[in-house]
């Protein structure tokens, strides 16, 4: 070199920078051996999992509809504006805020509440920030998203209830899973994960595993922001079965409207086919709108909604006809007199027990409300004479009592297919307690027990299928399924993503529970029955030319006598069927604290009996609203 | 300038050295292109190479020594036009106002240029300088050549750029006959200083969280959370890695930078790119190519006729060295995130160019190594 001169070691220092350049690289080399040969597999996995993302595609549950393919329930879709997570994490937020109140038209709280929510909870991939979406609100997120590429609309198909409040308590609502029902074995074994939709209550919830389908899904590339770039495969979604039900929406309906005419406007009326336990009609006051559940319990006005309902002093989210248990009262005496029958207590041709206007037990008299003499059963039905029954239930002793409990299934759920059905306590269920506390079963308590007071407390459902059961002599199992739709299978038999076609089925009839009774003794309590209305009974006021319809009243004390007023008033109870020999429809209604059966209740089962002679031809609906005067009122319960 | 072109230039013209360079733009070009193919980045860097191209000739066949001579001039150019950087004809780009904008030529990163006026300048001095040890006198005035530029480049504010000027100096210093206990002392007192700065300012809050996050993605990529400022370098890793031994083959339009996990996919982390699209064994390709063009340099400063040329080869290897390591390094996830270029690789006509002037340098010096 031949400027080696000027420095000492120049070439040896031009060395040294060489391989100190040589050296770096050569660390480089290292790193790079490690990362793409020693660590490459775990680094593809990692690529590969942030940047496929597997999108459910939500599969339609089945739509619900009454037995003339009325539609019940549906699902629509709808458009949510969501937030993804991971844009979001490197924004700040607060410069977000006013503008996505502005442009969803939300509330600026509510916007922060979000948007905490999913900065605080990294689980989150997405959040619904809009529901129900309008096209202003796609129309606003679409256009500004190169600013704001956290915002996306996704569909999403909604249950959606169109009747509102109608039959609230038999379709139920649906909501995600809880975490509570998550944990249960049978649950997990359904395949159901977070954030899944199932049926909440009612028929959505006891037909749940059909109306429920299968989620498809797509497998998508996504990039750094989320979006989908492309697609891998898509997997079909197969939609739930279509629920057919027993329900007829005309009865529905005129229960309803019916129920809703009554002072309280609290109570229920049940329609029942007595010949095979189709439920035609079941309605309960007051009701809740199923649509809130569904839609609100993401926002905080829906949520207070839901609230209010729980807080509800008059319950409307509790179904009154399989839920509430009331005392039958002198509806009770139905079952009652067929058990004496069937026990030889009282026979067809002496029928006969004394009135006495009341009964002495020990010191306390326990008064009739009229003096009847000595009458046979159909003129004690017709007139409800207590005093008759009174002496009925000593003979027949409280174990006779409990025996008749047991024919009618009082101790059991009827079997309804709906979750959460009550069962009656009676004094069946009374005795071991009563026995312990009072040493004895005594007198009295029969007494009452025979006018469907204090030991008994039944459930309207359980009332309509025993006196439904005495007019056909077999007791059948109450229900709505009609009809299952079947629905095709998804996809090629042996793939992977097949999923099988799910065949439609009926309901499956349990064997109902026959009524023995001789034909004489049919006749005495159709009879009795048919009295009731047609003979001067307590329920006159339901008398008409086309149709003969036969029942029982009943007045429930809620209070003892003299403070039955105000809020204490009787429950009033209506239980009939008709054509009274050779009966089609069967209807129960019970209205709370109004008073006099025959006054109340009656009338609030002439809605459906209408609608049923509507249907059957006998009068025109027109008649209907043009004679809405109604009958003089009979002898009262 | 331009001195006629002789045959005997063509003789002693170094073609190896042109064509390797040329040839790792070219492959920088594909690698852009595989980084954003919808965008025209990699078409500007092929017209880009073709400006570069013709300065590199014209440096290349003109007379170095002139061109030193001519240094200060070059010198105070260069300051001029960092000092305008920060006026309002300097254009901000992500917080940064590094470019500026001239009528005519366009938009361009001054202190990619002004490397070159300051080796030349450096060069000029240490190269007149006496046989002997360094003396405090001549560090001091080196340092002060430095600072001119640095400082500036420090007000856009460009770290990264800064950095690269270091290197500079030290290489000079070095090839100046520095005491090497003093060059140990340094390497001694950085190993100390560096860390024990870092605490105090992480105590103190000098150091900005975000600086932090950076830092300790690097230390622990793994707890590093992907979403912070710890997401360049854990994105960067998994780019690397994906590639494998032999890189992803027609699956592109699934790449890291496609799907915008990789930021600056084109610039800062091309080698990312690379190594995604072309494996380990292409990326040690790439480094073999770096060393090798790295030997020629060195071979060229060997040769050279003068201190002042040997002093701007070398400053120039050194500097280019220093730049490989450092964005190689923070690619490979072992040095925190900051914007320093790779040579020849990186999407832009300020670096190409500059890179090619620096280049011609060398070339031009190893023309002249016979003359008197």
């Amino acid at each position: 070199m031949k400027i080696n001169d000027y420095t000492q070691n120049l070439s040896f220092r031009i060395g040294t920078i060489q391989v100190a350049a040589f050296i770096l690289l050569a660390l480089l080399g290292v790193r790079l051996y490690y990362l793409q040969v020693v660590r490459g597999e775990y680094f593809s996995e990692r690529a590969e999992n942030q940047r496929i993302r597997l999108i459910p595609i939500p599969a339609p549950r089945g739509a619900i509809f009454d037995r003339n393919g009325k539609i019940l329930v549906d699902s629509r879709p709808t458009y949510n504006v969501t937030l993804s997570n991971e844009p979001i994490k490197k924004i700040n937020v607060n410069d977000r805020i006013e503008e996505y109140a502005d442009g969803l038209t939300l509330e600026p709280e509510f916007v922060v509440e979000r948007l905490g929510l999913i900065k605080k909870q990294p689980e989150f991939e997405t959040m619904v920030l809009k529901e129900n979406a309008t096209m202003q609100d796609i129309v606003w997120v679409e256009s500004h998203s190169q600013e704001y590429p956290e915002l996306r609309v996704e569909i999403q198909p909604q249950r959606f209830y169109p009747h509102g409040t109608v039959l609230a308590h038999v379709l139920g609502y649906v909501g995600e899973i809880s975490p509570k029902q998550l944990e249960k074995p049978e649950v997990q074994a359904k395949g159901l994960r977070p954030g899944d939709i199932v049926g909440k209550g009612g028929l959505e919830q006891s037909y749940d595993e059909f109306l429920r389908g299968k989620p498809g899904y797509r497998k998508v590339i996504v990039d750094s922001r989320g979006r989908v770039q492309s697609e891998i495969e898509t997997v079909q979604p197969q939609a739930g079965q279509d629920l057919i039900t027993t329900i007829d929406f005309d009865y529905q309906l005129a229960a309803e409207q019916q129920l809703a005419a009554t002072p309280t406007k609290r109570g229920t009326v049940i329609a029942m086919d007595p010949n095979n336990g189709e439920l035609l009609a079941m309605a309960s006051l007051p009701s809740f709108d199923p649509n809130i559940f569904v839609q609100g319990s993401s926002t905080p006005e829906g949520r207070r909604q839901i609230a209010a309902y729980w807080q509800d002093e008059s319950r409307p989210l509790y179904n009154r006809a399989i839920q509430g248990r009331y005392p039958p009262g002198s509806t009770w005496k139905i079952p009652e007199s067929v058990g004496a029958l069937q026990q030889g207590v009282i026979t067809v041709k002496d029928s006969n027990v004394a009135c006495g206007g009341g009964i002495t037990i020990g010191s306390k008299f326990t008064r009739c409300m009229g003096s009847h003499g000595s009458p046979p059963l159909s003129y004690a039905i017709t007139k409800s004479c207590d005093g008759y029954y009174y002496r009925l239930a000593l003979k027949m002793k409280i174990e006779g009592l409990i025996e008749m409990i047991e024919m009618f299934d009082y101790d059991k759920q009827t079997g309804i297919d709906l979750p959460n059905e009550k069962v009656s306590q009676t004094p069946k269920s009374w005795m071991p307690s009563v026995v312990k506390r009072e040493g004895k079963w005594s007198d009295i308590r029969t007494v009452y027990a025979s006018i469907g007071q204090d030991t008994v407390v039944a459930t309207p459902i359980a009332m309509l299928r025993a006196v439904a059961g005495v007019s056909v002599q077999n007791m059948y199992t109450p229900h709505f399924l009609k009809e299952f739709k079947p629905i095709g299978a998804i996809g090629e038999i042996g793939s992977s993503t097949y999923i099988p076609a799910r065949a439609g089925f009926g309901f499956q009839h349990p064997e109902p529970k026959p009524i023995p009774m001789t034909e004489e003794q049919h006749k005495l309590m159709l009879d009795g029955m048919w009295g009731v209305v047609n003979a001067g009974g307590t329920a006159a006021r339901l008398k008409n030319e086309h149709l003969e319809i036969s029942g029982k009243t009943g007045t429930a004390q809620v209070a003892s006598l003299g403070k039955d007023v105000g809020a204490n008033k009787d429950h009033a109870w209506f239980v009939s069927f008709a054509p009274s020999y050779k009966p089609e429809i069967a209807v129960i209604a019970l209205v709370e604290n109004v008073g006099f059966g025959g006054s109340f209740a009656a009338p609030a089962a002439k809605g459906v009996y209408d609608a049923f002679m509507v249907k059957k031809g006998l009068i025109t609906a027109d008649s209907l609203t043009a004679g809405k005067t109604q009958k003089a009122a009979g002898a009262e319960d | 300038m331009v001195a006629i072109i002789e045959k005997r230039d063509l003789r002693d013209f170094d073609w190896l050295t042109s064509l390797l360079a040329v040839a790792i733009v070219c492959f920088g070009i594909w690698q852009i292109f595989n980084a954003q193919p919808e965008m025209n980045y990699w078409s500007k860097q092929i017209l880009g190479l073709g400006i570069a191209l013709v300065a590199f000739m014209v440096v290349a066949f003109s007379d170095y020594r002139r061109i030193i001579d001519a240094a200060p001039v070059f010198y105070v150019g260069g300051l001029v036009l960092l000092l305008l950087v920060l006026t309002p004809l300097g254009v901000k780009v992500n917080g940064q106002q590094a470019w500026l904008k001239l009528p005519i030529i366009g938009q361009f990163q001054p202190s990619e240029f002004v490397k070159i006026p300051t080796v030349l300048m450096l060069a000029k001095y240490f190269g007149a300088r006496r046989a002997g040890t360094l003396r405090i006198k001549e560090i001091l005035i080196g340092a002060a050549i430095l600072a001119g530029p640095v400082g500036l480049i420090m007000l856009e504010p460009d770290a990264g750029q800064a950095m690269t000027y270091f290197p500079i100096l030290a290489v000079v210093f070095f090839l100046s006959a520095v005491k090497i206990r003093y060059v140990v002392l340094t390497l001694v007192a950085g190993a100390i200083f560096i860390p024990t700065a870092y605490i105090v300012g992480v105590n103190t809050g000098a150091i900005k969280v975000y600086q932090q996050e950076r830092i300790m993605a690097i230390i622990d990529p793994e707890s590093a959370d992907p979403r912070g400022f710890g997401y360049h370098t854990v994105q960067s890793m998994i780019t690397v890695g994906k590639g494998g031994l032999s890189g992803i083959k027609g699956d592109t339009e699934t790449s890291q930078s496609v799907l915008k996990f990789l930021p600056e996919p084109h610039t800062d982390f091309i080698f990312a790119v690379t190594a995604e699209n072309t494996g380990f064994i292409g990326c040690v390709s790439l480094l073999l190519a770096y060393a090798l063009l790295l030997s020629r340099l060195v071979a060229g400063a060997r040769q050279s006729n003068d201190r002042a040329g040997m002093l701007v080869i070398m400053a120039i290897t050194g500097e280019l060295a220093f730049q490989i390591f450092i964005n190689v390094g923070m690619v490979l996830g072992f040095l925190p995130v900051i914007g320093v270029p790779l040579p020849l690789m990186r999407a832009g006509l300020s670096a190409v160019l500059a890179t090619f002037i620096a280049i011609g340098f060398v070339i031009s010096i190893k023309l002249r190594r016979f003359v008197n």
